[in-house]
């Protein structure tokens, strides 16, 4: 009996006579020597071997950490101690349930607890009433890192029986000589009947041999000689009683490192011919039936590629409720791709292209208009691509990967003292903002975000890998710096940022009773001001019996308190100021964000437009739209300033006469449409990143004419099976009244 | 007005969330190179949002060199004392003694029970802990080769073999507000760690009096007792709350809290590096300065503990 699993070598290390450091030390000269794992146990002199491997996961970077908490614990706190573990570990962390003889019913019912609170994506708290262990209502959470494999540790017959209808793995007894291998054949058996029993497929289930040896020059005995020895005992344990996994204990280095340089190729090379021999294919453990019980329609699961499974969330793995949802939007894919390299991106784009389902594109999360959540769909998440290199001091020239956030960005800018103006939130991130606009902070300064870009790599519908820049691919990157949602996906941008220093950053709060009044001398005051200063401004629902407020935020590109008072003072006098705050702060500090994971519900309603003048007509109809109470959040941005020096045929984003950009977040799209339609005359063009509304006049605000028409071309020739959709969508398909010439 | 003299320590408590477990170890660094004593972490393991506060002090141990590190405060209902007292002296082992037990009885029931715990009163549950305590020093007794056991009316050890025992003297520290909590802690802790902003200031010398008491009934010194604080604050300009203001304000009113009640230990609330920075680069040493030169107006005979 083979499973084919693929081959993996661990260290079983003891914590003896209470000194735990040579037990750490020995687990980081394994993961030095190639092991694949590490696992401890407490020797004569008790001691936590949790604590010893929690601190093993600190010192190591990739072994995997066979982990068993005190089985006196609540399951509870093993599984959030567990899930712990695998966060601070990166996802290497595996459980190791142990007990006695008699504790197969109590380890069921700490295996159904423990997978209960990793099931973070179920909102429902948790509830068990078993007969050694209860949870009465417990929030679930977090969410490991990804699918802890549960491993049951024993040969009493109960202990198989678990092991083969629940757990992902079981570690044998230590196997000390030839005829302990024959025990082991009746337990592996054991196993695959209570595994038959559950409609389980006995491959789902990893074997774990613990060994022990010692090499002499001469055989004596079973793990006792050569090399040579070592690797004809071994064999038959993988060829014909299903192990493919070993751990060596003993504690003695160099063992261990002999074991490693010596034994481990050549039971390599002897398992792959005699697997060749047989017609055994190797294949790793597969998803288990429990997480394959949670698979959507549509999707081919077994087609995705083997760069893909390993890191790929579906709705069964642990880490689901972690990628599930976005910052605005609540989803349920069918299936989350997270590549880490362009090649890898590549990989899911073909495969996402063949599959009948939805496809978002997901950086940092925040898309409003971009869905990058779906129910039942696929999402090819970038977050891995986040690297932040220096390219060119000289010019600034910086490459950025499209899953970093703006906040890591500036972090990593500002030690240069440089900025690049994005959005003006820092959890934003990079790759749906830089394709679309960027109307940051530093806008009337320094251009849209878009703006400094200089070539992009990226991968089309057909997974092929391009760079685009003014000469190469120009036309591609002309419609990537305003809609490159649509033709593929970005792997790395390079822009070249600006140098800026501390700037001067402030929150007015005022009364804005005389809204229209006040928006119009906001509006004057952003035309007229010098392009150092941007702002915004954001306003609630009316509360009843007090005076309307309006916040806004203010920035100053420049450090000298002179200038930063000269700046605001207009816009402090535009209304009665309720309350203010002036501070000079790093470009970095104001986009500081710490890292952490979305959970939305629902889905956002929002209007969007670009407008060029805050219009005494303009104003009242937004004073009628707030006052109505038919937006939670209305936001006005200044744009204009350096955005307005690119003319609009320079970019896909043609917006460039605007100095406002207006969005509007409702609770009913059925009430915000009519009223923001109502205001349609106002605007000059659209800002695709806030708009969630999907009719076709919504793509020709933003991409007005021409701009509509050179797209359009674009799109049939790198998209014409309209692969990248679930966007502001150019429809490969429709026709323009004017066909582009290009 | 009561100084046990003792030397000031400095540490940050921060917030162990799990949604960015590596910004959390990193504070933990900012703490250590900012020269702080102590880093701490709350634990309430009913709370979702939360690392695991041993697995996180086990993994932060490994990841810093110099400072020590603390439950604040370790919950005691939902972790077994022999497990806490092998744990505990597993990390200090590791650490090259740098572990330090802050425990509390718990208080959170209804979510002590939702996760399976036991559900005590107050009452109880100083009682528990007292049990606990006892129970957490047995097993570091390793020197005593008898077997372990102990017949509590909470916790039951059946025979365990003891050990193993930590690398030094883990200080036992209780978070402490009620007059029975505060005699356990005179009678059996190293440490009373509470929180300034539980604290009822115009109470405080009385509850430094309670646990004097207790101490001397138990045979041991008041001073063996450190009085450890949780604090939070900001710096920037002045105001009417404590440690509101420059980081000279609060060394002067860290000082006086030293001087007038004395606390030893600092540990501020920080999740953000520039708080911990000041904190460490600023506060502690002004704050050892105006408790020197105090110390040594008034000749006050240090401490050993």
């Amino acid at each position: 009996m083979d499973y084919g699993h693929p081959l993996r070598f661990g260290a079983s290390l003891t914590a003896r006579d209470g000194a735990l450091g040579p037990a750490a030390e020995l687990a980081e000269l394994s993961e030095e020597l190639g092991y694949d794992l590490v696992t401890f146990s407490s020797g004569p002199e008790p001691a936590d071997t949790w604590t010893l491997m929690s601190w093993t996961a600190a010192r190591t970077g990739r072994v995997r950490l066979l982990a068993a908490h005190a089985a006196e614990m609540n399951p509870a706190v093993t599984a959030r101690a567990a899930a712990s573990l695998d966060l601070l570990a990166k996802g290497r962390a595996e459980l190791v349930l142990a007990g006695r003889p008699s504790d197969g019913e109590a380890l069921g019912e700490a295996i159904e607890i423990v997978r209960g609170m990793w099931a973070a994506a179920d909102r429902s708290p948790l509830s068990y009433n078993g007969e050694h262990h209860k949870v009465a209502g417990a929030e679930r959470g977090p969410a490991p890192a990804h699918t802890i494999p549960v491993w049951i540790d024993g040969a009493d017959p109960a202990l198989l029986r678990l092991a083969g209808r629940r757990a992902d793995g079981w570690l044998a007894p230590p196997v000390t000589d030839a005829a302990g291998v024959g025990g082991l054949a009746m337990a592996q058996a054991a196993i695959d009947a209570a595994a038959a029993e559950r409609g389980r497929d006995p491959r789902e289930i990893n074997r774990l041999a613990r060994i022990a040896g010692r090499f002499t020059s001469d055989p004596g005995g079973f793990l006792t000689g050569p090399p040579g020895t070592w690797v004809a005992d071994l064999l038959p344990l993988v060829t014909d009683h299903g192990f493919a996994m070993f751990v060596l204990a003993g504690d003695d280095p160099e063992t261990l490192r002999r074991f490693a340089l010596e034994v481990v190729p050549a039971l390599r090379a002897a398992v792959a011919d005699a697997r060749r021999e047989r017609g055994v294919t190797e294949s790793a453990p597969g998803r288990s039936a429990l997480v394959r019980s949670k698979r959507r329609e549509g999707i081919d699961y077994d087609a995705v590629p083997a760069s893909l499974s390993a890191t790929a969330v579906e709705p069964g793995d642990a880490g689901y409720a972690r990628v599930r949802s976005t910052y605005l939007r609540g989803g349920a894919p069918g299936l989350v791709l997270r590549p880490g390299t362009p090649a890898e991106v590549a990989d899911a784009i073909r495969f996402a292209s063949s599959q009948p389902v939805q496809l978002g594109i997901r950086s940092g999360g925040h898309g409003i208009s971009g869905r990058s959540t779906n129910h039942g769909g696929i999402v090819i998440d970038v977050s891995r691509l986040h690297a932040i290199e220096v390219l060119d001091k000289d010019t600034r020239r910086v490459r950025i990967g499209p899953g970093a956030r703006w906040s890591d960005v500036a972090e990593a800018l500002a030690p240069h003292g440089w900025a690049l103006s994005s959005g003006d939130y820092g959890g934003v991130g990079v790759g749906g903002l830089a394709t679309a606009g960027g109307i940051g902070w530093l806008v009337r300064k320094h251009g849209l975000t878009l703006d400094h870009l200089c070539a992009v790599e990226m991968v089309l519908a057909d997974g092929s890998l391009v760079r685009a820049d003014e000469h190469e691919n120009a036309e591609l990157f002309w419609g990537v710096r305003g809609a490159g949602g649509n033709f593929g996906v970005v792997t790395s941008f390079e822009f070249e940022v600006d140098e800026v220093g501390d700037v001067g950053f402030a929150q007015f709060v005022f009364d804005a009773t005389d809204m229209a009044g006040f928006l119009q001398r906001w509006g004057a005051a952003m035309e007229a001001a010098p392009r150092d200063l941007t702002s915004s401004i954001i306003m609630g629902r009316p509360r009843p019996g007090q005076p309307h407020v309006a916040q806004l935020m203010a920035v100053v590109d420049s450090d000298d308190g002179q200038t930063i008072i000269d700046r605001l003072q207009p816009i402090a006098a535009i209304a009665p100021l309720l309350d203010y705050s002036i501070q000079v702060l790093p470009y970095a500090a104001i986009m500081h964000v710490p890292p952490g994971t979305h959970d939305a519900q629902g889905e956002p309603v929002t209007r969007a437009a670009l407008a060029d003048h805050l219009t005494p007509e303009l104003s009242a109809a937004a004073e009628r739209l707030v006052g109505a109470g038919l937006t939670y959040f209305f936001q006005i941005r200044s744009v204009g300033g350096a955005a307005s020096d690119v003319p609009p045929e320079a970019t896909a984003y043609a917006g460039r006469s605007a100095n406002f950009q207006l969005v509007a977040m409702g609770h009913s799209r059925r009430a915000l449409d009519p009223a923001w339609d109502a205001m349609l005359p106002h605007f000059s063009g659209q800002y695709i990143n806030f708009e969630t509304d999907r009719r076709p006049e919504r793509v020709r605000e933003a991409y007005p004419g021409d701009t509509l028409r050179r797209l359009r071309a674009l799109k049939r020739r790198y998209d014409p099976g309209n692969v990248f959709r679930d966007n502001f969508n150019i429809d490969p398909a429709e026709e323009d009244a004017v066909p582009a010439t290009i | 007005m009561s100084d046990y003299g003792h030397d000031l320590l400095f540490g940050t408590f921060i917030t162990p969330t799990n949604a960015a477990p590596h910004r959390v170890v990193a504070l933990a660094q900012e703490t250590e190179a900012a020269g702080l004593d102590l880093v701490t972490f709350q634990d309430h393991p009913y709370q979702a949002g939360f690392l695991d506060t041993w697995t996180l002090l086990s993994y932060v141990a490994a990841r810093t060199e110099r400072v020590h590190l603390s439950g604040n405060v370790v919950n005691l209902p939902l972790r077994p004392p022999a497990v806490l007292a092998r744990a505990a002296a597993s990390l200090d082992l590791l650490s090259g003694g740098r572990f330090e037990l802050g425990i509390g009885a718990g208080g959170f029931w209804d979510a002590i029970e939702a996760m399976g715990g036991r559900r005590l009163s107050p009452g109880q549950a100083v009682d528990a802990l007292s049990e606990a305590i006892d129970i957490v020093r047995g097993i570091w007794d390793a020197d005593d080769k008898s077997r372990f056991r102990v017949d509590g009316a909470y916790y039951q050890v059946a025979g365990a073999k003891r050990g193993p025992a930590p690398a030094h003297d883990i200080g036992i520290w209780l978070g402490a507000y009620k007059p029975k909590m505060l005699r356990l802690t005179g009678a059996k802790a190293d440490g009373w760690l509470p929180s300034l902003p539980y604290l009822d200031l115009s109470r405080l010398a009385e509850d430094n009096a309670i646990i004097d008491e207790a101490a001397q009934e138990a045979g041991r010194e008041p001073a063996a007792v450190r009085r450890m604080l949780n604090v939070a604050g900001q710096f920037g300009t002045a105001g009417d709350r404590l440690l509101s203001g420059p980081p000279g304000v609060w060394a002067e009113q860290l000082a006086a809290l030293t001087l007038e009640y004395g606390f030893s230990t600092y540990i501020v609330m920080a999740d953000d590096p520039a708080t911990i920075a000041t904190f460490g680069a600023e506060v502690a040493p002004a704050t050892r300065e105006l408790v020197a030169k105090e110390r040594a107006a008034r000749a006050t005979v240090p401490g050993t503990v």
